[in-house]
């Protein structure tokens, strides 16, 4: 057997068991952040709270419809379906539209969406650096927008 | 990569920057000690989720892009060393890396849109990998795994980076992260097997370095 190095086996799993979301209904992954809910409509789709949109996607609600960029997705009654009275968004329905993939465990009420494809057509068509959003080591935000006027060597690596 | 840090130091130009990346899901306790043995003075990220392979579509470590100062990329998904380096010694010497990258991307910083090194539009592209629906699904699955990883729940995160690794078998990143925090590591009888089967397979894991 080959010698193995950089092993921590340790620290696969060294947390203890906590609540995903002690004061809230779900949480969403997105783009490395963890967004707690406080409140989701009942279903198999996640409902949403409209206000809740901008913050897990950026995507504002406006008259012609969910907007982001000069992306526009017309709404319809699938999109904010109204429940007894109350008006919800329909996160699942809108990625789907998106073709933005979703994995979803609903025992522990956590729904993780990947990149919207669409955010990325710029890449593809003229190279144009895809949008992304870090934290540092020293907390700050760095965003590749912000990268600006610079010439930037973005590099990955590993101790593995 | 630390060794990144002499290469800084030496291009030296307040409008270039470099921000590097730690790909891995041990977090700080693995990544922020070895950063920390290079007094980095460029952009450091422990990049648990893996979102800057994600958005550049990288499949292993080290690779790079070059973004000018427009936010073109100008070099995408090489491996990226900045010297040659070796392993042991003498005839059981292993070495890896070039002593060519770092001389290009000196001139790139140096000569902007002139370097020889840049490439078009449609270059880039070209080299590019492509990130399919079920890729994509594979980044959201990893990312919901390192979620119960952190709150406790290890059945549920060793489902999930499974999920990852059977939705993005091309990820070198998932194969080797998914055994860094095992007994057996990274490198050992597993990653071999996975390895030879990737290649086998007519896989490339790193672009073919064109400089």
């Amino acid at each position: 057997m080959a010698e193995a190095f950089m092993a921590y086996p340790e620290l696969r799993h060294p947390f203890q068991e906590t609540p995903i979301h002690p004061n809230g209904s779900a949480t969403v992954l997105y783009q490395g952040r963890t967004i707690t809910l406080s409140e989701t409509g009942d279903g198999d789709n996640l409902l949403i709270k409209p206000e809740d949109l901008g913050r897990i996607n950026g995507f504002e609600l406006k008259p012609e419809g969910a907007c982001y960029a000069d992306m526009c997705i017309p709404l319809n009654d699938e999109l904010l379906p109204t429940v007894e009275g109350e008006q919800w968004f329909d996160l699942t329905a809108f990625a789907g539209l998106l073709e933005q993939p979703c994995v979803v465990d609903r025992e522990a009420g956590v729904w993780s969406f990947a990149e919207i494809p669409a955010k990325r057509r710029n890449m593809m068509v003229d190279a144009m650096a895809p949008e992304f959003e870090v934290t540092d080591r020293k907390g700050n935000v760095v965003r590749m927008a912000d990268l600006k006027g610079k010439k930037a060597l973005i590099v990955t690596w590993s101790s593995w | 990569m630390p060794v990144w840090q002499q290469v800084y130091e030496e291009i030296n130009d307040p409008d270039f920057v470099i921000i590097c990346a730690a790909e891995d899901v041990g977090g700080e306790a693995v990544a922020g000690p070895i950063f920390d043995a290079a007094n980095p003075t460029y952009i450091q990220v422990v990049d648990v989720d893996h979102i800057i392979s994600s958005a550049f579509n990288f499949v292993n470590v080290p690779s790079s892009a070059w973004v000018d100062e427009q936010g073109r990329i100008v070099r995408i998904d090489e491996g990226t060393y900045s010297k040659t380096h070796a392993i042991g010694e003498g005839e059981q010497a292993i070495t890896f890396g070039n002593d060519v990258y770092t001389p290009a991307l000196k001139d790139w910083v140096t000569k902007g849109a002139d370097s020889e090194f840049v490439q078009s539009a449609e270059e880039v592209t070209g080299n590019i990998r492509g990130h399919s629906f079920d890729q994509l699904k594979a980044d959201a699955a990893f990312r919901l795994a390192n979620l119960f990883r952190v709150h406790g729940r290890k059945e549920k995160a060793e489902v999930y980076w499974q999920m990852a690794r059977e939705l993005n078998p091309d990820s070198v990143n998932f194969i080797r992260q998914n055994l860094t925090l095992t007994e057996e590591g990274s490198a050992g009888e597993t990653f071999m097997q996975l390895m030879g089967d990737y290649v086998s397979q007519g896989r490339e894991y790193y672009r073919p370095l064109d400089l």
